[in-house]
């Protein structure tokens, strides 16, 4: 016989068709684990800077072009600054250098002298107010607006300083008696103006200028109104609340908040007298961005911040939470134009950053070793101004995202006017300033409260439907049945969840009790039939042996199915006094939405079901035949084999269905975002909604503004349910890996 | 040519054809089984004496193992399977209808192929055919696990670990576990389904040994391929050919002066 050799040829083509599979294999696996890494180091890249800390990173000083400043503000780039000084002068200077307009830094652009008078006092507004007041001699006040304006040369923008000269609108009368003004606060909404002021006389007095309008002529007309209020001695601070409805002061440690009705009437609401041994002794004052928070510094350098809360009597401000800020007493403290974030300034001259809601110690120190007298933050910012004798530093703030830290995403905060601390998840809301709540809590919570319920539903359907098709099914029918369930995995979940939301959520809310009833009747008719089947003669028994057994079990489900929706309005007439919704609500206190976990649990569990059910079949089907048959020949009967020898070899790849379809719910999106009515609410009700990290970044995400810390939430809302999935996926593996282990069969 | 000698010639003739009732474990009876349109056994009728071996041999396919789980039903688990004829035990057809299999495999044990322990423990595994029926009495589960061990020559190799995972028997091991597994209730007949052919020649000794021991307690019905397997455990071989019961007599007589021709082929070694 001659032997076939050969050729080098053919074994080089072998050769490289080997290496080429293995490389090609080996390619592919690789490159889905780098696309792995990449999701997860892309979206730590995004998350990273929430929780960065702030940047102050000095850019330049100069000296100030005028002296006695008692306000200073910028535009929004930061290029030109203003000083206003205490004898009435608005003074405009380059904060940087700029050739194209021939100005360097520090250098005075415009001066207006804005009165001949002697101020006798001053005031300014909320920062995005962007007023500042003087009081005049004879009780009258001078509004001053600095302004800017813009022009674009090629495509250039060039800001300029702009003065209109003093208006008479400008000048106002709001003392009636003339005397002259030692206090004074002031907002305006619109055209009217709300005047808290303390006068030499000491009297304390409230002026409410409150503008109508006419329809037919289109006149303004002003109404003045003025109260006085009952404050003996020399007061330390008065605050306005820009919604003109709260005139706030100080004296010492006592605080008072008085009520500015529509009409101009105004009562005493409350007054706190602040411990001293507890809080310290109170130096300062400020309103916080969105006006619902008062800030006090303490001379033993904390800063205690107070907000209104709902109680029996009404809303009450109360103490929430302080920061220590510096070892010595707190100057001034200067508030952002829409953040919760504050900036201290202690006697010294130490400067702190601090947000309230995430409790954040931001930044303590002293910038460029300096010590600051009085500072100002630009509307964006992203810019601080710092006065030291009679020179200004500019400083470049990096301050992103100050209200999110790990533990305000994770803990109970108490935010603005609620009663006590919670977990919100509220991401915005229609005013710029106010105050965001990032907790991961509730969107956490309802992801694995869907995905609870949906396995509540789907593991005894799946599981039971997979060892019945494996083990007791004929393999004609099998055939059949399993393909048939495998392709409902195929369904898209936007038609469940459609469905879900527009047909089952109704139909769950009309025929709740037959719901209810469903659920317990059909198990229990099912038992009882196979009770009732084992009971029959055995010649009758015996017809229906080989696996059709089944399909007389459907008309049984089906008619307890639809004796229970007839029968739901005779049970809700009998069991819920003819109403059940209204039963749950007043006589169990049980909240129902009609968008509910009931709901969710139902689809979401149609969604799983196919997941569980061809995992556990398969587990169970692969079952070696030699073992149940070794079970069998030892006497057992087919249940008995079943329990004691095929699912326990089978319970790795059970437990495996079960995890994924775990897996699976915890990261479905369609049918959650359609039928849970995406309420971010705590609460293990079946009757309310929820709302899950996957639906939460759907539906939030196009709104949300790009590098925002809403949007890096989101992300990190990713990030958390990437953690979950793979935390599940790992635990079910390392588990089933033990379980084969055990079980492994021969 | 291979010479078969019979070795197992301690026990005394019996007349097979004319067994007394006494002397009788199983009696077949004009048994024939379908498998869908296939005819796999033809009118069987044979007599399986007490606590004696019993053999079946005879080339692949020609139904030596259908025959044998025709004895404890097992062939019910295979759908298309249609049997007709008769199999008494006690005088008793197991094949009426008032049967129950599972009782009727408490009786019958039987040991497959290949050895298919359990995933449990030695312990686990023998006392399982007691748990089935409800005995959970340690006491008693204690004393089966020894006895049966004994019986199965294994218990001085597992008395230290018998809460072990009975995976990690050597295959010897393990089919002495499952013959432990299946005499531990204490069966009438215990069918053997080529109990050895999965297994090394040591092994393969201990368990012909051993069976040569079970006799002494059980009926024994062992299908082997092996003729000198046969020759050595067997008191009477049957030999079938294409489902046909060809020739069954003491195992002497078959082996040195078999009446059928196809036997005389068979166990000279002109087919198989």
């Amino acid at each position: 016989m001659a032997a076939v050799k050969p050729s080098m040829g053919a074994s080089n083509y072998r050769l490289f068709k080997d290496r080429a599979a293995r490389w090609g294999v080996s390619f592919g696996g690789i490159m889905v684990l780098v696309a792995l890494l990449l999701i997860f180091f892309y979206l730590l890249y995004v998350i990273e800077p929430i929780f960065r800390g702030v940047e102050v990173n000095h850019v330049r000083s100069f000296k100030s072009p005028s002296e006695q400043v008692v306000a200073m503000g910028m535009e929004e780039q930061s290029e030109i600054g203003y000083q206003l000084t205490a004898d009435g002068a608005l003074v405009y200077f380059a904060m940087q250098d700029k050739p194209a307009s021939e100005w360097q830094a520090g250098q005075e652009l415009l001066r207006a002298q804005l009165t001949e008078q002697t101020p006798t006092a001053f005031t300014k507004t909320q920062p995005q107010n962007n007023r500042y007041a003087f009081a005049l001699p004879g009780g009258s006040v001078q509004i001053v607006q600095p302004k800017f304006a813009s022009r674009f040369v090629d495509g250039k923008r060039y800001t300029e300083p702009r003065f209109d000269g003093v208006n008479d609108d400008d000048i106002l009368q709001v003392d009636p008696q003339g005397q002259d003004i030692t206090k004074l606060a002031y907002e305006f909404d619109g055209e009217s103006k709300l005047f808290a002021m303390q006068t030499v006389d000491e009297r304390v007095l409230v002026n409410f200028i409150q503008a109508k309008r006419n329809f037919l002529s289109g006149a303004v007309e002003l109404n003045s109104k003025v109260s006085d209020l009952p404050i003996v001695g020399a007061v330390d601070e008065l605050r306005v609340t820009p919604d003109l409805r709260q005139v706030l002061v100080r004296q010492g440690n006592r605080f008072w908040v008085f009520d500015v009705t529509r009409s101009g009437a105004v009562r005493e609401r409350q007054m706190i007298t602040i411990d001293s041994r507890q809080y310290g002794k109170v130096t300062s004052m400020a309103l916080l961005a969105g006006a619902s928070s008062v800030l006090f510094g303490h001379d033993n350098g904390t800063v205690s911040q107070w907000f209104e809360v709902a109680g029996n009597d009404g809303r009450r401000y109360q103490f929430i939470r302080d920061f220590k800020v510096a070892d010595s007493p707190v100057e001034a403290i200067v508030v952002e134009y829409f953040r919760r974030t504050f900036y201290t300034i202690a006697g010294n001259g130490e400067m702190g950053v601090f947000h309230t809601t995430s409790e954040a110690d931001l930044y303590r120190g002293h910038p460029e070793a300096l010590q600051a007298e009085s500072l100002v933050i630009d509307p964006r910012a992203n810019t601080l101004l710092m006065q030291t004798d009679n020179e200004l530093h500019v400083f470049d703030l990096h301050n992103e995202h100050p209200e999110v830290t790990w533990s305000g995403l994770w803990q109970e905060v108490w935010y603005e006017g609620y009663p006590e601390p919670d977990y919100i998840w509220q991401s915005t809301s229609g005013s710029d300033d106010f105050e965001p709540k990032f907790s991961l809590v509730p969107i956490s919570f309802g992801t694995i409260k869907a995905a609870a319920y949906a396995m509540l539903f789907a593991v005894p359907i799946g599981l039971a439907a997979a060892i019945y098709t494996a083990y007791f099914m004929s393999p004609g029918v099998r055939k059949v049945v399993k393909p048939t369930v495998e392709i409902m995995e195929a369904l898209p979940t936007v038609i469940l969840g459609f469905l879900a939301g527009l047909w089952l959520a109704p139909v769950i809310e009309h025929y709740l009790p037959g719901i209810i009833a469903v659920i317990f009747l059909v198990p229990l008719a099912i038992i009882l039939f196979a009770l009732i089947a084992s009971r029959l003669p055995a010649s009758l028994r015996t017809r229906f042996t080989d696996g059709r057994a089944a399909l007389i079990l459907v008309p049984v489900v089906a008619l307890v199915g639809w004796l229970s929706f007839q029968l739901s309005p005779v049970f809700e007439q009998w069991l819920f006094d003819g109403n059940v919704r209204q039963y749950l609500t007043n006589e169990l206190g049980i909240t129902f939405d009609q968008r509910n976990s009931l709901v969710v649990g139902i689809a979401m569990g149609f969604a799983v079901i196919p997941t569980i059910f061809s995992i556990a079949e398969d587990a169970v089907f692969s079952v070696p035949k030699h073992l149940s048959n070794g079970s069998l020949a030892l006497g057992a009967t087919t249940w008995q084999t079943l329990t004691k020898v095929v699912l326990l070899t089978a319970s790795p790849g059970i437990f495996s269905a079960v995890m994924m379809g775990l897996g699976r719910a915890v990261g479905e999106t369609m049918i959650v975002l359609m039928a849970t009515g995406n309420t971010p609410i705590m609460d293990w009700n079946i009757f309310e909604g929820m709302r899950t990290l996957s639906a939460n970044i759907a539906v939030e995400m196009p709104e949300s503004e790009v590098g925002s810390s809403h949007y890096r939430i989101l992300f990190l809302a990713a990030f958390v349910l990437f953690v979950f999935t793979f935390a599940f996926n790992t635990v079910a593996e390392l588990v089933r890996q033990r379980l084969r282990d055990k079980y492994s069969s021969m | 040519m291979i010479s078969v000698t019979p070795t197992n010639q301690q026990t005394e003739s019996l007349d097979l054809d004319n067994l007394t009732a006494a002397q009788t474990a199983l009696e077949i009876r004009n048994l024939n089984l379908h498998y869908g349109d296939a005819q796999a056994l033809h009118n069987i009728s044979m007599a399986i004496p007490k606590n004696r071996v019993t053999a079946f041999i005879g080339p692949s396919g020609c139904g030596k193992s259908t025959l044998l789980r025709c004895i404890n039903r097992m062939n019910d688990l295979v759908e298309i399977c249609k049997v007709s004829g008769e199999i008494l035990l006690h005088e008793k057809n197991i094949y009426d209808k008032d049967v129950d299999a599972a009782e009727l495999r408490r009786r019958v044990g039987m040991v497959f192929q290949r050895p298919n322990p359990f995933p449990k423990s030695i312990y686990e595994n023998v006392v399982y055919g007691m748990r089935l029926q409800g005995v959970n009495d340690r006491r008693t589960l204690d004393e089966v696990v020894e006895r049966s061990l004994k019986g199965a020559a294994l218990w001085d190799e597992v008395k230290d670990r018998l809460n072990a995972s009975a995976f990690g028997l050597s295959g010897g091991q393990q089919q002495r576990l499952v013959i432990a597994r299946a005499i531990a209730i204490e069966p009438e007949v215990l069918l053997l389904d080529e109990p050895t052919s999965a297994l090394d020649p040591i092994s393969t000794l201990t368990i012909e040994e051993l069976i040569t021991e079970l006799k002494e307690q059980y009926t024994v019905v062992i299908v082997t391929h092996n003729m000198q397997q046969a020759a050595r455990v067997s008191d009477q071989t049957a030999f079938m050919y294409m489902g046909k019961l060809i020739e069954y007599a003491d195992t002497n007589t078959l082996f040195t002066t078999p009446t059928q021709k196809q036997t005389e082929d068979y166990i000279t070694g002109r087919y198989g």
